[in-house]
């Protein structure tokens, strides 16, 4: 069976603010002055992307996905839960997956709790992605980096322990002390709704993940580091004894379909450009507080220029991240061989980038709905069609 | 005394070097958040003393202890040290920055290791009206300016290229700092525990540092409570002994016996 025949679909936001600070090369991070915020914008762009999510349920997406950000004009989400509680009053069908609340930037608790309340609301629709988070959210949260990930593993054992051992319980960690873990509410889906862990390269991010035998995903990463990283994923979960299969991966891509290919890049390359260079970009300081990284990743990154400041070519983003500018035909060509390439069933699509306006949001997450989804499910193997 | 000899010891498991030169009685110097540059400004104390400068664990040629996530964890390792090297008599104790800071805990926690005690910009008071910049944020290019006042200085440390090595480097050193101040760079205790400082201290400052602000040394002396003297030095930045060899002189000076 081909993973083509099991495609799922996930509709992702970012949920930008738009109108960045200009003349600032460090990008939109940490220290934005943030009285550039105006309310009645923040008020106008909520209700758009929160349209254009609900949009994707109404018309079939599998799952719709937001994340969280903190003091920074890259994201309007800095709690996730608060979107996925408005998202799952407006929709019915789809699964919302908070991918997520980086778990160290609060009490492992209270994650708990706000995570179990999401999923009982939506009737068992939640699905749950715990990152490190970036570099950037250690200067806003006073969080210690250099002890970051211990302190990650210790949440994760906290927020299962108050998941799957009947409370109360006791917690006596390094960081974490509970005389009574005592969730409450608990889950809808047992034994928990899924988990993938997201890292953006680190090798033990990959290995914490395959260990545990959670799904992973990987960002803001060139392809061919993902593939990589995948097959270590795949063969560390293996050695632990679990059985990785096309749903443990999730990858991501930024389409954009429209009746020509030259009408589609006409339309969003310059957004997708503007994602890179005005929105993700930050400084090395920023983005690699002391501690956060291994100091041999470091001396890895240093020796190869890779930089964080760097303006990025449109030929250079298209080569290493998944991109697709084109036709109905293009884009899905592209998407499923994606997913064989990573064996993955699950593609993360962003039909919303950088910033682009409302109306084109609309046009591209109503024409992959329409066009691109059928025929990728038209590349179904002969057999599962039969059965249909 | 001409220049250090090199040494490692092992203290609680983990290696750490140290530089002594001179002879004569134990002086005993904490450096600030940076091994690197070497210590020559110092040589002058060695004339009349047994200069030793134990490097910090996590900094320069010293191995990192990873389950040091404190300050008064380093008071815990000098500790240690002053056993393993001997140092059964009280010595003069001279900190600079992060070092002055691990020195003030000193000599409130092992005040019968200490005679006289030199503070040069400690860090750790907690400040708010003049509080210190946030050295993890200022770029690698900034460094240099921001660190010192002195024009010879600043462009003594603006020569050669900034290889990989020295950014990995720095990297590490300032990962160990980070592990003991990233939440809170300063200890709202040592205003509650200063006053049991019983070494006479003198405190020094560069009078343009734009790393702690020269106007926090009056709160050191009002907290100290034992009568410390300050000494401010014009033109002068963070680096106080690295710009200003009268500072040197004046620690001398001081812990020689002369004051005000």
């Amino acid at each position: 069976m081909s993973v083509l025949d099991r495609l799922q679909f996930y509709l992702m936001h970012f949920m930008p603010y738009p109108d960045v600070v200009p003349g600032r090369p460090q990008g939109q991070w940490v220290d934005i002055p943030n009285t550039h915020f105006d309310p009645e914008k923040g008020h106008k762009l909520y209700k758009e992307y929160l349209d254009e999510l609900v949009l994707g349920d109404e018309l079939g997406y599998d799952a719709l996905v937001v994340n969280e950000h903190h003091s920074t004009f890259y994201s309007l989400m800095p709690s996730c839960s608060v979107i996925a509680g408005a998202l799952i009053a407006r929709t019915r069908q789809a699964r919302i997956c908070v991918f997520g609340t980086p778990i160290t930037l609060t009490y492992p608790h209270r994650l708990a709790e706000e995570y179990a309340m999401l999923d009982v609301m939506s009737g068992g629709r939640l699905e749950c992605a715990f990152p490190l988070g970036t570099g950037m959210e250690y200067w806003v949260n006073p969080l210690n980096p250099t002890n970051a990930r211990e302190r990650f593993r210790e949440s994760m054992d906290v927020l299962m322990q108050a998941w799957t051992k009947p409370g109360p319980t006791r917690f006596d960690g390094e960081f974490y002390h509970y005389k009574y873990l005592n969730p409450f509410p608990l889950p809808y889906q047992k034994p928990h709704p899924k988990i993938y862990v997201v890292g953006s390269g680190g090798e033990d991010t990959v290995q914490y993940a395959a260990e545990k035998g959670y799904g992973y995903s990987q960002v803001f990463t060139p392809i061919a580091a993902q593939l990589k990283s995948f097959e270590s994923y795949r063969s560390t979960a293996v050695k632990h004894g679990h059985t990785p299969d096309s749903e443990s991966i999730i990858i991501s891509a930024i389409p954009y379909v429209a009746e020509t290919e030259a009408k589609a890049i006409e339309e969003a390359r310059d957004h997708i450009l503007f994602y890179f260079n005005n929105l993700l970009r930050t400084s090395d300081q920023m983005n690699t507080p002391p501690g956060y990284m291994p100091v041999d990743r470091l001396r890895k990154r240093l020796e190869a220029g890779v930089f964080q400041s760097s303006e990025i070519t449109w030929e250079a983003l298209t080569s290493v991240y998944r991109t697709v500018l084109g036709t109905p035909d293009q884009v899905a060509e592209r998407i499923a061989f994606w997913c064989e390439q990573a064996q993955s069933s699950r593609i993360i699509v962003h039909l919303h980038t950088g910033d682009m306006p409302h109306w084109k949001a609309v046009k591209n997450i109503t024409l992959f709905a329409e066009e691109v989804i059928p025929r990728l499910r038209r590349k179904m193997s002969p057999e599962l069609k039969a059965a249909e | 005394m001409t220049h250090f000899q090199k040494s490692d010891r092992v203290v609680d498991r983990v290696r750490v070097q140290v530089l002594e030169t001179g002879k004569g009685k134990p002086l005993v110097y904490f450096h600030g958040a940076g091994a690197s540059g070497g210590f020559d400004e110092l040589l002058p104390l060695a004339e009349q003393h047994r200069l030793i400068v134990p490097i910090h664990p996590g900094f320069g040629g010293s191995d990192d202890d990873l389950t040091i996530n404190s300050v008064l964890d380093y008071v815990v390792h000098y500790a240690a040290l002053f056993d393993a090297l001997k140092l059964h008599e009280p010595v003069d104790l001279v900190g600079h920055s992060l070092g002055g800071w691990i020195a003030s805990l000193f000599a409130i926690f092992q005040g019968h290791r200490v005679h006289r005690l030199a503070l040069a910009c400690p860090a750790g008071l907690r400040v708010p009206e003049h509080p210190g910049a946030d050295l993890f944020m200022i770029p690698l290019e900034k460094l240099p300016s921001t660190l010192a006042a002195s024009p010879t200085v600043l462009a003594k440390m603006t020569q050669g290229e900034v290889t990989v090595d020295i950014k990995v480097a720095r990297y590490r050193e300032m990962t160990s700092l980070a592990r003991i101040i990233w939440e809170r760079s300063y200890d709202p205790k040592l205003d509650r525990w200063l006053k049991r400082v019983s070494a006479p201290t003198l405190i020094l400052w560069g009078e343009q540092d734009k790393i702690l602000p020269v106007q926090q040394a009056r709160r050191w002396a009002d907290r100290l409570e034992s009568g410390a003297e300050i000494a401010t030095f014009d033109g002068v930045g963070h680096l106080v002994f690295l710009e200003s060899p009268d500072a040197v002189k004046r620690v001398a000076f001081f812990l020689n016996g002369g004051g005000l």
